[in-house]
């Protein structure tokens, strides 16, 4: 499929082209078919009819001129101007009293390089049709006009290798061209392609290694402890600490999720470990928040992970995001919690609890401006 | 304890009790809602009698519904099309009006309560709530609920009243604990007090909203019981 590289690259080789087409057939026009007609002037017997052809010629190459200026194809105007090609060769024709494809045939030599001119960027087909029906405009004056001499056969075969093959073998060469183009952006493609597999997959050998890195400090020990049998999965501790890895550890999966908002994602996976134990979440969010980096949002969400994983029937979490503050509040009868220390400076965590209900605020007020904030959506 | 909570807001202006029972009337086209509505009404303690109108808005205007003193309007009958315009017709005709709505976005809460209704409430919240918003409404008092509290912090328009920042900090808390005994024993104040800053940031929005009977009413009342003065009315816009 063809995008954009392969378009520019395509694009560049087909302008290039065309100039350098438009050049060679106004040299080959106004240089020798022009003198051609101006000198054989005197033998014609209608000069104003190949004055005309001509001028009609020439003003195909002018709007092919025009085109190459303003970088647009034929479109609509292609067809009627190879019919005003085949049109000006015919009338010098069957205009010239005998002389088709002798030196005064100024036209067949010419015409062939303005229509190839006008369909260098069609299919190859195109070329060839209209090759073709040049070819045959002149055999028809020949034949059916001029009653065709063994000789003026012969000089017109001897001619149509000329009139013929050059702008054939042309055609090839720019498919040759188009292909070439294709298959070096196809490459560059490749190339890309492979260079971002091997960046990714750095990328995620180092999460992995990251992410197995943090679980080594809790969660490994937990799982030894009860896998030598020195923590036993009754006792209602082992529960709370095993109930808040597997929180974590959903938290730290949620992580590396590329969604809108990092913080609100990370938290309803938190929110969905105390669902499926039956407890009652209320999460609301509201206002802006900034984009935050992942050890702000582990601080901001760490309370609000162990209440939920620790909550007995209800808990309620809000977030609330201004331009210079972000709170992450949650209230829950989840008992005495014990939170590690923020890592980072900016994060406040207030503790406030009554009988069984914990209220916890987590808050971060940066030092420094922080980037624009993102829309926030209420949560589902 | 929720009742506790909203006899200040209701009874701030000197306790009027409404003496014979409140009446409401319902208009949500989820039938579920309406029952569960009307079992919160039935429950609670004196009892509030409620008029199922259905999704019919006619009902509100007329037979018993347009005799109750409060309509629970749901915002949204037609899915996605909001109906302010309905809304802004039941405010200019004296009704009061307690938006009870699945959305829980900013925007609309602000202009519910911008059009006049006196209490805006998301559907996650229930009878904590509910109960004394329309208790509240029955005489012509707001009831500012946890959502709503948080989109007033969360309000970043152009225009939007001036909070002092204990106002802030009594309404983030508010949002955040979803209980005034929580918040009052926090900020070690008393549920009066928590009461008084709710109220003060709610006329402010009345002040600031479109003219309307609730909005004078409101305002006029939290001149005379001294909440909030008039230049600290004068000054509250940006």
């Amino acid at each position: 499929m063809p995008d954009d590289l392969e378009r520019q690259a395509q694009g560049q080789l087909r302008r290039g082209l065309r100039i350098a087409m438009l050049l060679v057939t106004a040299a080959i026009l106004f240089g020798l078919s022009l003198s051609n007609v101006i000198r054989k002037l005197d033998t014609f017997t209608a000069p104003a009819a190949q004055l005309a052809a001509f001028a009609a010629l020439a003003a195909v190459l002018t709007g092919e001129a025009v085109l190459v200026v303003l970088g647009r194809p034929w479109g609509a105007l292609r067809r009627p101007a190879v019919a005003v090609v085949l049109g000006a060769s015919a009338l010098s024709y069957t205009t010239l009293d005998g002389h088709t494809a002798t030196t005064t045939d100024w036209a067949f030599g010419a015409a062939n390089w303005v229509g190839v001119v006008v369909l260098l960027d069609r299919p190859l087909r195109s070329l060839v049709a209209f090759l073709v029906a040049h070819e045959l405009t002149a055999l028809a004056d020949l034949v059916l006009i001029e009653g065709a001499s063994q000789s003026a056969l012969a000089r017109f075969a001897t001619g149509s290798v000329t009139v013929i093959g050059f702008p054939l073998c042309l055609s090839v060469v720019t498919v040759v061209l188009g292909r070439i183009g294709a298959a070096a952006a196809a490459a560059t493609r490749e190339l890309e392609r492979v260079r971002t597999e091997e960046a990714v997959a750095t990328e995620a050998h180092r999460r992995r290694t990251r992410r197995f890195a943090e679980l080594s400090g809790t969660t490994v020990p937990l799982l030894e402890g009860l896998a030598d049998g020195s923590l036993a999965p009754d006792d209602v501790e082992v529960q709370r600490r095993s109930a808040i890895e597997a929180a974590r550890m959903r938290r730290l999966f949620a992580e590396t999720d590329s969604v809108v908002d990092p913080l609100l994602h990370e938290l309803r996976h938190c929110a969905d470990v105390a669902d499926r134990k039956g407890v009652e979440v209320e999460l609301d969010a509201r206002g802006r928040l900034p984009a935050l980096p992942v050890p702000v949002r582990r601080d901001l969400t760490e309370a609000a992970l162990t209440a939920l994983a620790t909550a007995e029937s209800w808990a309620r979490v809000t977030v609330v995001g201004e331009p210079e503050l972000v709170s992450v509040s949650v209230v829950a009868d989840c008992g005495e919690v014990d939170l590690p220390r923020p890592a980072t400076p900016e994060v406040r965590v207030e503790m406030f609890g009554t009988d069984a209900t914990v209220w916890m605020e987590v808050r971060w007020q940066p030092t420094r401006r922080t980037s624009k904030p993102a829309p926030l959506v209420a949560a589902g | 304890m929720a009742a506790d909570e909203t006899d200040f807001e209701a009874g701030a202006a000197g306790g009027r009790r409404m003496s014979a029972g409140i009446s409401a009337v319902i208009i949500d086209d989820h039938a579920a809602i309406a029952a569960g509505v009307r079992y919160w009404c039935e429950q609670a303690d004196p009892p509030i009698t409620l008029v199922d109108a259905g999704s019919r808005l006619a009902d509100v205007w007329t037979g018993p519904g347009a005799a109750a003193d409060v309509v629970i309007f749901d915002l949204e009958l037609v899915p996605g099309k909001p109906e302010f315009g309905e809304l802004r017709r039941l405010v200019d005709s004296g009704r009061r009006v307690v938006v009870y709505s699945q959305h829980a976005d900013n925007f609309t809460a602000i202009k519910c309560v911008d059009l006049g209704a006196l209490a805006y409430l998301t559907k996650r919240e229930g009878p904590e709530h509910l109960v004394p918003a329309i208790r509240a409404a029955a005489t012509g008092r707001p009831y500012t609920a946890p959502s709503l509290s948080g989109a007033f912090i969360a309000d970043d328009a152009p225009g939007r009243p001036r909070l002092s920042p204990r106002e802030a900090e009594v309404l983030r808390a508010w949002f955040a604990a979803s209980s005034k005994d929580l918040v009052a024993a926090k900020l070690n104040i008393t549920v009066k007090t928590v009461d008084t800053h709710i109220t003060r940031v709610r006329v402010k929005y009345a002040n600031a909203g479109r003219s309307a009977s609730t909005k004078s009413e409101l305002v006029s009342r939290a001149l005379d019981d001294g909440l909030i003065t008039l230049a600290e009315l004068n000054q509250t816009s940006l």
